[in-house]
């Protein structure tokens, strides 16, 4: 499997795309900003709908009005990250396969996509019976501390992307490696 | 009959204080005047930890663009609802309140996080034009939100609908500066 993710990796580099992509400072750094600064749009909305699930925040709103409308905005948010996120990876591949932290990140989006489906049918179930209060009933609340937690987990993961501690050119320990998807004999990195 | 304009000319003073100070010699020393506290952050409990752990650094970046997301996420609901896009059945004044608490919660999260950052690396922001860019930005933004904003939305909100479009433009403005410069500053390592 990593050496399958690796080879990908490899040829993915090998494309004039991905180059042209890595060495222009100026594109680069507009898709990295439009990563980053498009948390505001996607990140803000979600916080916003979980906080007000949790009672700390609007809370004289109705939930499902505040879930409702804020959902498409911050749809269009999280597309535009992944489109972004896509592209950072496609800059530098290699790097990005075989980082600990992006393998990480990946797990905890899917956590957060899981709870999300799953918190969408808690409230559909629900069926705006609690709206007015200040407080989601307990199901849902665990559903939007969950969502808070998965989500700052992603946050401090992409973070961590930029650090090389555990990078394969530094020959991380055996587990660290395999976690990592290092390839013993890899030539590049 | 000046006195229906306090807030206008007291806006437009500060815009001249501003500009005369931003031109005169005064900037320069205020700037050399705080290089002590800038040396003396680095050697604060914030600035060894900053400068000890990287990790323990980037987790506190993690936590700041958490509360940029926030920030980002009150400011585009209450907004929002200034441009008519949503919660158009909802008053300006409870939409605006509602968003308040938040909105502050947020903005305590970055400048806590941002002091701690910042004294890790503080020599290195205080050489940087664009951290002081920031600095001016966000004080606009707070000057922007709890002296013109507030006020002005508590008076007019629901009989002047263009001011409305007017304050929502600004504030996105203002704070998208914020946002970017504050990006800019990772570049310019």
């Amino acid at each position: 499997m990593n050496e399958s993710i690796y080879q990908l990796a490899v040829w993915l580099d090998s494309t004039r795309w991905s180059t042209m992509l890595h060495e222009s400072f100026y594109m680069y750094n507009w898709v990295e900003t439009t990563h980053v600064l498009t948390l505001m749009i996607s990140l803000g909305l979600l916080l916003v709908i979980d906080l007000r699930m949790l009672g700390y925040a609007l809370p004289g709103m109705p939930a499902s009005q505040v879930a409702d409308r804020l959902h498409w905005p911050m749809i269009f948010g999280f597309t535009v990250m992944f489109i972004t996120g896509a592209l950072l990876f496609y800059a530098i591949p290699v790097r990005s396969a075989q980082s600990l932290w992006l393998r990480i990140k990946f797990v905890l989006l899917i956590c957060a996509f899981v709870n999300a489906v799953l918190f969408h049918r808690q409230m559909r179930q629900a069926n705006n019976s609690w709206d007015t209060e200040r407080r989601a009933p307990a199901r849902l609340r665990l559903g939007a501390l969950l969502s808070i937690s998965f989500w700052v987990g992603v946050v401090i993961c992409g973070r961590l992307i930029a650090y090389d501690w555990f990078d394969c050119a530094k020959e991380p320990s055996p587990f660290i490696a395999t976690v990592a998807g290092c390839v013993a004999g890899q030539e590049q990195f | 009959m000046l006195m229906n304009y306090k807030r206008s000319i007291f806006t437009v003073l500060m815009i001249a204080l501003g500009t005369g100070f931003a031109l005169s010699d005064l900037r320069i020393e205020t700037w050399q005047g705080l290089q002590g506290v800038f040396e003396w952050s680095e050697t604060t409990l914030f600035g060894h930890i900053g400068k000890t752990w990287g990790a323990a650094f980037a987790v506190v970046e993690a936590f700041h663009l958490v509360g940029l997301a926030l920030l980002g996420g009150t400011i585009l609901f209450s907004d929002g609802r200034l441009l008519g896009l949503w919660f158009i059945d909802q008053s300006i004044a409870t939409v605006e309140q509602q968003a308040s608490r938040p909105f502050s919660a947020a903005l305590a999260l970055l400048i806590f996080t941002g002091v701690f950052m910042a004294c890790g690396v503080a020599m290195k922001i205080y050489y940087l034009p664009v951290f002081w860019y920031k600095m001016l930005a966000l004080f606009i933004g707070c000057a922007f939100v709890y002296g013109l904003r507030r006020p002005l939305l508590r008076t007019y909100a629901e009989s002047h609908p263009g001011l409305n479009k007017l304050v929502a433009v600004a504030s996105l403005m203002v704070w998208f500066t914020v946002t970017a410069t504050g990006r800019w500053i990772g570049f310019s390592g």
